[in-house]
């Protein structure tokens, strides 16, 4: 029986491969490893000052991540994350893109027993974790970063960030970016961003701001200058969007904010649902940005 | 007199190899007969004699042979808990895949789509709904017959509740349904799972309208997937489904949940104890608590959401979780004890009403930690009592 390290690999090899034939002009590994069993888990276990707590759910999902505590000052040697990325894989010729939770969704999940203060344990991921991160990755040939950030939109019993929140967390990816050439993404899902529209564009500054399109009507798009990530296929259901529908909503999104770079993607990472139904997804955006070049 | 701190398992537990490889065509090993012989003889398990024979075929068992494993299986689930000295009891989910799967198989209008991990290695067989739900064979009875006859003491039969098929499912029916209604987003999604979920409320409903007919008086409604959509709407749907399901239906009622996202159970707080005829509810704990003794507020910091109960003036009963059941690392009798007694001070509910449990099922254990986790639950519940009441 092949084992389970080498299955995962074949997973994520397979993954790769898909997206390099569907031409995709970044490609991920899907954060296939027996080291990355949640989203949070390179961080939870790669970094000095943190330690496993509590299996708490993943927002809405039945999926769930250990709790980070943070119980000393944290400091990362920067390959928290890299470890965890075949060589192979950043080798292979393709623009590589790592995704990482962004400042305030760690800060938001953490159960701070060291910093007591929320601004200060931002701002210490940011400046003494993500960075160091970020660089590395940077350094060793990945192309992209990705933020993920749930935190900001899926607040299902809690009020929008106000501005000046807003404007903080913004700094704090500034900050993780520091150092980095990469070109970078901050990603909103589970959630309806058009509370911080417009102010997200200024305020948070990567080059790419995405959004949950299942979540947030296009329609309340404002004009921007950065690039849109259009989660415009449903990464929590097996609804196989046509290209028709994508279509529609991508009109909407280019017509609303006057973007010249929109990237199609689903709504959020498809760990959500089974791999067969994924790669369906992957497909039907091929097919749709066929459609769209012949356009 | 009421027993103070009775003691209860939450669902399922291991199954051994034995009852496991015959249906997946893996041919038995010695050490699979021994186990079986082992452990019949550690849990006072009688007739282990006609299994061990079964099982001396080694391979190529017939419908009738399997039939005798799955109800071996039962039996040593219900001796385990009753041996571990339990005061509920139940037949460990042996005659089920899981508590997702076997619902699902046995409800028209799914398909199964593929696998999704949950965590670590854990995954779960999705199924998706593709047409109106609708009732077909009624998947416990066989099981809760077998159990009632078999167990020496008091049973209580655990269903899957609607609102957790919904939520574990893929909504592709009513999703497509709500699709294109010019409302916004989230109402489309939560019209979706609402509909979803009342339909199947009715289903369960007619299973556990069956279950009671044939003599079953508890039943414990697993409402795991209870804080997975945190709206207040979603929350209200949750008691809407549970009452839906219980309507009309003359037993007493338990409800179990269990690893909420970061906010706790406050979520759920007022809205579930307007649910109709709960008589307790039974919450996972030991997962976030350490293992310092003490029964303060800092040596029991992962039981602070028991407040709650107090503060809204709870007086029925509850179930604490008192052991983390995704590790193997166990805590000493000593601090279970320290977390029922925590658990009884902050919720200020007489310990006749206060029961303690694993947080959860134990299916993910082996056999013998499981055990060990049965045993540590009534010995920490034990030593609670003599505290309360040295004579």
């Amino acid at each position: 029986m092949k084992s389970l390290n080498a299955a995962f690999r074949e997973d994520s090899d397979q993954l790769v491969s898909l997206q390099k034939h569907l031409r995709f002009d970044h490609v991920s590994d899907g954060q296939f490893s027996l080291a990355w069993q949640d989203f949070l888990r390179p961080i939870t276990d790669g970094v000095e000052g943190i330690r496993k707590g509590a299996l708490v759910r993943w927002y809405n999902t039945n999926t769930f991540y250990y709790t980070p505590i943070i119980k000393d000052e944290i400091r990362s040697d920067g390959k928290a994350v890299l470890r965890r990325i075949e060589k192979r894989h950043l080798d292979s010729g393709s623009s590589f893109k790592v995704i990482l939770p962004d400042p305030l969704t760690l800060t938001e999940l953490a159960d701070d027993r060291f910093y007591g203060n929320k601004e200060k344990l931002l701002f210490a991921f940011a400046d003494n974790v993500l960075r160091e991160e970020v660089r590395r990755l940077s350094k060793s040939g990945v192309k992209y970063i990705q933020f993920s950030s749930p935190a900001l939109v899926a607040r299902f019993r809690e009020p929008p960030l106000s501005r000046d929140e807003l404007k903080q967390a913004g700094e704090a990816v500034g900050a993780s970016l520091r150092g980095s050439s990469a070109r970078s993404g901050f990603h909103t899902f589970f959630g309806d961003a058009s509370p911080y529209i417009p102010w997200i564009f200024d305020s948070i500054p990567t080059d790419d701001i995405g959004f949950d399109f299942s979540q947030t009507d296009p329609e309340s798009l404002t004009p921007s200058k950065k690039g849109i990530i259009a989660g415009v296929a449903d990464a929590r259901s097996s609804y196989l969007e046509s290209v028709g529908e994508m279509e529609r909503k991508v009109a909407v999104i280019a017509e609303r904010t006057g973007s010249r770079s929109i990237t199609l993607s689903p709504s959020s990472d498809l760990r959500y649902i089974p791999r067969e139904v994924a790669d369906a997804k992957l497909k039907r955006l091929s097919k749709l940005r066929e459609k769209l070049e012949d356009n | 007199m009421p027993k103070l701190f009775p003691a209860q398992e939450i669902g399922s537990l291991p199954k051994f190899s034995w009852r496991t490889k015959p249906f997946r065509d893996t041919p038995l090993s010695d050490a699979d007969v021994a186990t079986a012989k082992l452990w019949g003889k550690r849990l006072g398990v009688e007739g282990t004699g006609d299994l061990i024979r079964i099982l001396s075929r080694r391979k190529g068992f017939n419908s009738a042979q399997k039939k005798k494993i799955v109800e071996f299986s039962l039996l040593y689930a219900i001796r385990m808990e009753e041996r571990a000295g339990l005061d509920l009891v139940w037949s460990g989910e042996q005659a089920r895949t899981e508590m997702y799967e076997t619902p699902v198989s046995n409800i028209r209008g799914f398909e199964f789509i593929g696998r999704v991990r949950s965590f670590d290695n854990k995954y779960w067989r999705m199924a998706s709904i593709r047409s109106r739900p609708r009732y077909n064979n009624n998947y416990h009875l066989e099981e809760a017959l077998f159990t009632r006859k078999k167990a020496t003491r008091k049973i209580k039969v655990p269903v899957t509740d609607a609102i957790t098929i919904m939520a574990w499912s893929d909504n592709h029916y009513y999703t497509s349904k709500w699709a294109n209604k010019s409302i916004p987003p989230s109402e489309r999604s939560f019209n979706a799972r609402r509909e979803f979920t009342l339909e199947l409320s009715k289903i369960i409903r007619k299973v556990i309208r069956e279950l009671v007919d044939r003599g079953v008086q508890e039943i414990q409604i697993d409402i795991p997937a209870a804080t997975q959509y945190q709206s207040e709407d979603d929350i209200k749907l949750v008691v809407e489904s549970f009452d839906e399901t219980t309507k009309g239906l003359d037993a007493s009622f338990s409800v179990h949940s269990c690893f909420p996202p970061r906010f706790g159970y406050s979520i759920l707080f007022p809205h579930i104890l307007e649910m109709k005829k709960c008589d307790r509810f039974s919450f996972e704990y030991g997962n976030r608590d350490g293992f310092a003794r003490g029964i303060d507020d800092n040596s029991r910091s992962g039981l602070s959401d028991l407040r709650l109960f107090k503060e809204y003036g709870y007086d029925r009963g509850l179930g604490v979780g008192v052991i983390h059941v995704h590790t193997d690392l166990l805590p000493s009798a000593g601090v279970v004890k320290d977390r029922i007694l925590y658990a009884a001070k902050m919720t200020d509910l007489s310990p006749e009403k206060l029961f303690v449990n694993p947080d959860c099922g134990l299916r993910t254990r082996s056999p013998e930690v499981a055990y060990k986790m049965l045993n540590l639950v009534t010995a920490g519940a034990k030593k609670a009592r003599s505290e309360l009441d040295p004579s």
